[in-house]
């Protein structure tokens, strides 16, 4: 006999990835929750950038992002059968990322740290990036420079300001979804969103009237609009 | 005149980048905006940096979900060896030996007091007492302890003359699953959770397969670590040159 363990179970084998394409995500879990792991497959494709996005703008540190990101999604799947239909399954699955988030940054600012003879300025001090006073204005900014630009500028923002301000800017969660995740109140979901955005427009301010910073974005935007098409 | 403040216009804008702000406000705000400059350059920052956030999003590695999967196994591995049930308990097995030796031990000193009391007259040669060989067959079920009583009780002076249903081992212990792999209904075993049973059967015959992928994937791991050390010491070789 050489069934599987889900098709053991439940006696039914998963339907292809392609079929799930449509399927909403609270139907997907249900689907986990009845072993079919090309549901979990097709959720696994929705969620890992957002999640890795998140995640990375929090912690910094892109292994520790992956890392991260791997255990949300890992928890997503053994906990599947938890999940109910309460709340939005995107809800569900941030709350874990969040609560994992929280928990490794904890752990970190628990951690000894060595402490500089040369005290650090203080946060607003800061430049945005030290390379950007040496920048030369003329040469192409490449992607990757601009996201680092941007991540260096999102880690400045406090922390308690920068969940929810992640949440609806780069997960795109509803005011209503971000405080089940974060357990804050309506009120002050929208108002510690509004100062990480103040925050966030002092931190960018420099970069925001360089011409060469906005064409490559533009070149950026117009890369990803053509590969969107060329999916559909 | 502008009726509302800057900082309150600034944290309409904030909302009314999600949607989320009341007609009747918005329509306060917009008349807010064509009087000030300030919040109108305010509100292009807000949307130039929305457009930044979402222009770079981090890229995740190539191998991001072929170490997913990786992980999800040894994950799933771990969840199935941590459902608890007492017979795969080491504890539980220790207990269960104690209480089997226990057992074993109590048996069979009574069939050797029993052999001594009614049996052994008819072996013996008159002294009265227990024959020396019976007591060391009791002896020896003691130290072998385990949950069948030794072949050589039957051997003793008198033992003939209880007849053949000692004639083989006899299993005073639980019917543990061994190391053959064979199933064995455990100890206490009603016949009402077979279904359980048959789940733990799977589970290992799953745990077997996932050991013997991820001893797999570590050898291609090292393999592609050899080949990356090996490519990295041509390209310093070649740097140096």
């Amino acid at each position: 006999m050489n069934l599987s363990l889900d098709e053991h179970r439940y006696g039914s084998p998963s339907p292809a990835r392609a079929d799930l394409q449509d399927v909403r995500d609270e139907e997907l879990i249900v689907l986990v929750q009845n072993g079919q792991k090309r549901a979990f497959d097709e959720i696994v494709a929705r969620y890992k950038g957002r999640l890795f996005s998140f995640i990375l703008r929090m912690v910094k540190d892109p292994s520790l992002a992956e890392e991260l990101t791997q255990e949300t999604l890992i928890r997503v799947y053994i906990h599947a059968t938890k999940y109910r239909e309460i709340a939005k399954f995107s809800t569900w699955v941030f709350t874990i990322a969040t609560n994992l988030v929280r928990n490794k940054m904890r752990q970190r600012s628990r951690r000894p740290h060595l402490i500089s003879l040369n005290p650090a300025p203080e946060d607003d001090e800061i430049p945005v990036d030290p390379a950007d006073q040496e920048a030369d204005p003329t040469r192409e900014v490449q992607r990757e420079e601009l996201a680092a630009l941007i991540n260096a500028a999102t880690a400045k923002i406090p922390e308690k300001y920068r969940i929810p301000f992640l949440l609806r800017e780069v997960d795109q969660l509803s005011y209503e979804e971000i405080q089940q995740v974060t357990g804050l109140k309506l009120g002050t979901v929208r108002s510690r969103i509004n100062r990480a955005r103040s925050r966030f427009r002092q931190l960018i301010k420099p970069m925001l009237r360089n011409e060469d910073l906005l064409e490559e974005l533009e070149k950026i935007e117009a890369r990803a609009a053509a590969e969107k098409d060329n999916e559909h | 005149m502008m009726n509302m403040r800057c900082g309150k216009a600034q944290e309409y804008l904030s909302r009314a980048m999600d949607e989320a702000l009341p007609a009747d406000v918005a329509g306060k705000l917009e008349r807010h905006l064509d009087a000030c400059a300030e919040c109108r350059e305010y509100r292009e920052d807000l949307q130039l940096g929305r457009r930044l956030l979402a222009g770079t999003e981090p890229a995740l590695s190539e191998n991001f979900e072929w170490r997913l999967q990786l992980r999800l196994s040894q994950a799933m591995q771990q969840a199935a060896a941590d459902a608890y049930y007492p017979w795969d308990d080491p504890r539980a097995d220790r207990k269960a030996w104690f209480r089997n030796f226990g057992t074993a031990a109590s048996v069979g000193l009574a069939a050797v007091l029993a052999l001594a009391m009614f049996v052994g007259p008819a072996g013996r040669t008159g002294s009265g007492s227990v024959p020396a060989t019976v007591h060391s067959s009791a002896a020896q079920v003691a130290v072998e302890g385990g949950d069948r009583l030794p072949l050589d009780i039957t051997r003793s002076p008198g033992a003939g003359l209880i007849g053949s249903g000692l004639q083989h081992p006899v299993s005073v212990g639980n019917l543990q699953a061994g190391n053959s792999g064979a199933f064995q209904a455990p100890r206490g075993w009603s016949g009402e959770r077979i279904e359980d049973l048959l789940t733990i059967q799977q589970l290992r015959v799953e745990n077997r397969k996932l050991a013997n992928q991820l001893s797999q994937y570590e050898q291609w791991v090292n393999q592609y670590r050899a080949q990356l050390d090996r490519a990295d010491s041509n390209a310093l070789d070649l740097g140096e040159e």
